[in-house]
């Protein structure tokens, strides 16, 4: 979609004086519907839409965007690109080149088993209602204080054409249904769960996910936490840490940190800087077992992509390898700094942006053991299996993150429920404490912040059950 | 000539009307902006956007459809009214539906627009060279920032016969400042450029850098006074707004879900104010989306709730009045201020006898929105004091306990405020340094 009017852009930035143009055609189109207690609240929709244009003028940066598509405005944006670059190439000290690339010209798009279309808002809805009629009716011994359920659509196109040779058309379209719901009890207090589920295709992943499903077997099991859940025990026990904090601690302490612009500091003053610094690659971070993997081209996923922004060819990135600090995420100006080749980590969450160094779909890569195996030779632990609050410092070492779902194990046997037990530890003890990871790999949506203006783009996180060796936790206050 | 925002506005509602909808509002927005990026001190990349934003609220028959186009011609907002009559009927009634309010008077704010803004925006470098010459005269190794500067118009119509129309300019700059592993951060917010603000912003970020200079050291989980910088204040004042929408407590994210206004909610000396009316603060505006007037007025006074935020639409399911707050569906804050007390930040330090001074923070995630359990994690420069003396610069500590007890246990308020807008700060806080006795510090065991 609009080749010509892009590759015109492009050329007309390099007469301009730029050494490298990109003109990049991005819409975003979609729906949401928002209810609370199977009420509906609101239905929305929403088109993003335009062309963003990236230049390097003698070694400086140029970005400016248009949603005006015709050639009169992009005429425009493509000159004041070249300015801003020009002007500010003075102060560079050191100017911006790319890495060498193999770029693509191809056509890609996430298949829909079932379109987006074929079932109308009504039936949406009523997807979300029964979320709610299925939990409301779980509730045993506690009140549903509230549940809000969403369901949103979206579909990416976009089409990039650069002065390097690539063009590159591609359609993603994506679903998620999430909730939240609050138990409440007048002597216990009350307890909140948020879930979403994610990915790329049509709305066939409905019938996976099973919403409704899901929420009554989470009420069921967070009423049992809530009315008899425990402290966790104070002295350092094993913890068997489920997938899906699995998942949030290897995109929060692999993923962010291994990215390159990251590790160079020019998300220094907003997403922050990494432990990881030039020249540690080949270093011991964790155990045999510590293996993550950053994937784009997984079928289904939600951070799915086979070329990035930058044209370059997806592939699966092994950023630590059975303990070792493997690879880094790198867009083409990394790439060059580090003397390595891309790998296609360069992604934009609209037209309006500039496309930088993001994650996709970054995974604990699953070892060989059963739930049971993981369970069976633990004398006192505990078993946490999702969380609500979480964070990291800055540089990705220091983290928490704090049990929802968890339970006692004694002598090989999950017991009771256990209430908020807090894991708070450092990157480099949590890889070198894993003795075990489990072979069952689930992933997990999410929409992941970065950049000035601040840019969400989707992403899975994933991973098996994995087991540590004696961690103590903290309670919560 | 680009057609007037609020003539676009009251086109489109219009067309919304013609087509079949019962009500409709349009709000319209036409953006240019400019920002220049900065790390390792030096520009890494200036960006400028121009961009038209049409949000469409329509109803019929209780049913509530709300739409959001970027669009690249206005004409294409004509397709999507046109698909959204044929979605209608397939819609449920709004749960929360009321019918848009009558139009009031508005008084129109002045002061929103600076010409330096607008001035700056066709060279904004000068501005990041003057940012990083400050810092680089104290000493500092590196920094790391943004400014970014706007001039935005901002056109309303309803179908009620509203039409409504403001401009603003908007500046918002912050600064990193790195000296070896310490690291300072500070910034500002304003509809108003000063470069002197500017310059302090990058002064503050190389003073706290310098001071955090030195070997951090850990300090033992449990119970510290904190000092908190207008920028922590700033970043929890934001989830202490956020839940204060009337929308948010009944989705269960809040607080205030099991407290009734009225209600002692935090230490009598803490004010804080939704302040739309101010308007110098980045966010100020005359009108809310539904084309009532906003008003400066607490949320929380003197330690009490006042009252939530509320649209319409809540205010009539809740049985209270509109604040000025919408948001078609979500009521929200536009700007808060956090009234000064009468401290200077040294009377405050030695107040402390075993305690932390934060400077920064960011990550403030929840365990439970309605109990308020929450963390936040400290950057930058960060301090352990004890007998009111600072005695080293601390690292990876997190805050973790419950924000009604944060709330309740403020002692002190600073006399000096500081108008705060970066990354982990939107919309932006006017906000004094604060002091809390007693809260939960937790850092990782290993």
């Amino acid at each position: 979609m609009h080749e010509d009017l892009l590759q015109r852009c492009v050329d007309e930035a390099l007469k301009l004086g730029a050494s490298y143009a990109e003109a990049r055609f991005h819409r975003r189109s979609g729906s949401s519907i928002f209810t609370r207690n199977g009420e509906l609240v609101g239905y929305g929709e929403s088109i993003r839409e335009g062309v963003g244009i990236r230049v390097v003028v003698n070694g400086a940066l140029g970005f400016s965007a248009s949603n005006s598509i015709n050639w009169e405005s992009l005429r425009e944006a493509v000159a004041e690109a070249v300015k801003l670059a020009s002007a500010h190439a003075k102060l560079m000290k050191r100017p911006i080149e790319f890495s060498d690339a193999r770029l693509g010209k191809a056509k890609y798009e996430a298949l829909c088993l079932k379109p987006l279309d074929s079932m109308g808002p009504e039936e949406k809805i009523a997807v979300l209602a029964e979320i709610w009629e299925r939990a409301k009716t779980a509730v045993k011994q506690t009140k549903l204080m509230t549940l809000t359920a969403q369901y949103s659509e979206d579909v990416e196109e976009k089409t990039v054409v650069n002065s390097d040779g690539a063009l590159i058309v591609s359609r993603v379209p994506r679903v998620t249904v999430s909730y939240n719901f609050v138990l409440l009890h007048p002597q216990k207090g009350t307890l909140q769960r948020r879930f979403e589920f994610g990915g790329s295709g049509g709305l066939e992943q409905l019938g996976k996910w099973k919403p409704a499903e899901h929420a009554e077997e989470e009420v069921v099991k967070l009423e049992k936490v809530l009315l008899e859940g425990v402290e966790p025990p104070k002295e350092p026990v094993d913890v068997i840490v489920g997938s899906e904090i699995v998942g949030l601690i290897v995109h929060e302490s692999c993923g962010h940190p291994s990215e390159a612009d990251r590790i160079l500091g020019r998300e220094a003053a907003q997403a922050g800087m990494s432990f990881i610094k030039p020249g540690m690659l080949g270093q011991r971070i964790g155990s045999e077992h510590a293996t993550v993997i950053d994937d784009p081209t997984i079928p289904g996923s939600y951070g799915f992509y086979l070329y990035d922004d930058e044209g370059v060819p997806a592939r699966a990135r092994y950023l630590y390898k059975n303990g070792i600090i493997n690879e880094h995420l790198h867009n083409r100006w990394t790439a060059k700094l580090f003397g390595v080749e891309s790998n296609a980590a360069a992604r934009a969450m609209d037209h309006d942006s500039e496309p930088i160094i993001r994650m996709a779909n970054t995974y604990f890569a699953p070892g060989d053991y059963t739930f049971e195996e993981l369970v069976e030779d633990v004398k006192l632990g505990v078993y946490m299996r999702s969380y609500m609050e979480w964070n990291i410092d800055d540089i990705r070492w220091g983290q928490r993150y704090v049990g929802l779902e968890a339970y006692l194990i004694e002598k090989g046997e999950i017991t009771k429920p256990v209430r908020n037990p807090a894991l708070e530890i450092t990157t480099g003890a949590f890889y070198s404490k894993v003795d075990a990871a489990g072979k069952e790999l689930r992933f997990y949506p999410g929409m992941c912040g970065k950049g000035e203006p601040s840019q969400g783009v989707p992403v899975w996180f994933g991973g098996p059950d994995v087991r540590l060796r004696s961690v103590k936790l903290g309670v919560v206050a | 000539m680009a057609e007037r925002v609020s003539v676009l506005a009251e086109r489109l509602v219009d067309e919304a009307l013609r087509r079949g909808f019962e009500e409709a509002a349009a709000l319209v927005g036409r953006t240019k902006a400019v920002m220049v990026k900065m790390f390792n001190s030096e520009i890494s990349v200036v960006q400028r956007w121009s961009s038209l934003a049409i949000s469409l609220y329509l109803a019929k028959e209780g049913r509530i459809l709300m739409t959001t186009i970027h669009p690249s011609g206005a004409e294409k907002a004509g397709a999507l009214i046109e698909r959204a009559i044929k979605v209608a009927p397939q819609l449920r009634p709004s749960m929360l539906y009321a019918p848009l309010p009558e139009p009031a008077r508005v008084e129109r704010l002045e002061g929103l627009v600076d010409s330096a803004v607008v001035n700056a925006m066709s060279d904004p470098e000068p501005l990041a060279e003057a940012m990083l010459a400050e810092v680089g005269s104290l000493g500092v190794e590196r920094a790391a920032g943004a400014i970014t500067l706007s001039f935005a118009e901002k056109g309303l119509a309803t179908s009620k016969g509203v039409k409504l129309e403001e401009e603003a300019t908007g500046i918002e700059a912050y600064l990193r400042a790195f000296i070896g592993e310490a690291s300072g951060q500070w910034s500002v917010g304003s509809r108003r450029l000063r470069v002197e603000d500017l310059k302090r912003v990058a002064r503050t970020a190389a003073e706290l850098a310098s001071q955090a200079k030195g070997e951090a050291k850990q300090v033992e989980p449990g119970a510290y006074d904190v000092v908190l910088s207008p920028m922590v204040v700033g970043n929890l004042m934001n989830l202490v707004g956020m839940m204060a929408s009337a929308l948010a407590v009944m989705m269960g994210n809040s607080i205030f879900a099991r407290v009734e206004p009225g209600s002692k909610v935090a230490a009598e000396k803490f004010t804080l104010v939704d302040d739309p009316r101010t308007p110098e603060l980045l966010g100020s505006t005359a009108f809310d989306d539904e084309g009532l007037p906003t008003a400066s007025k607490p949320i929380i006074e003197g330690g009490v709730l006042r009252t939530l935020l509320h649209n319409s639409k809540t205010a009539a399911k809740m049985q209270a009045k509109s604040t000025g707050n919408a948001g078609w569906l979500f009521p929200h804050t536009w700007t808060l201020s956090v009234k000064p007390g009468d401290a200077a930040l040294d009377e405050m330090i030695r107040e402390v006898k075993r305690g932390v001074i934060i400077t920064n923070n960011w990550y403030t995630r929840l365990q439970n929105y309605v109990e308020g359990i929450f963390s936040t994690i400290a950057r930058d420069a960060a301090f352990y004091v004890e007998n009111g003396e600072i005695k080293h610069p601390v690292t990876r500590i997190r805050i973790a306990d419950r924000l009604p007890k944060l709330l309740s246990n403020i002692e002190l308020l600073g006399k000096e405020l500081y108008d705060i807008s970066w990354w982990e700060v939107s919309p932006a806080v006017r906000a004094p340094y604060i002091l809390a006795r007693q809260i939960n510090i937790s850092r990782p065991f290993e």
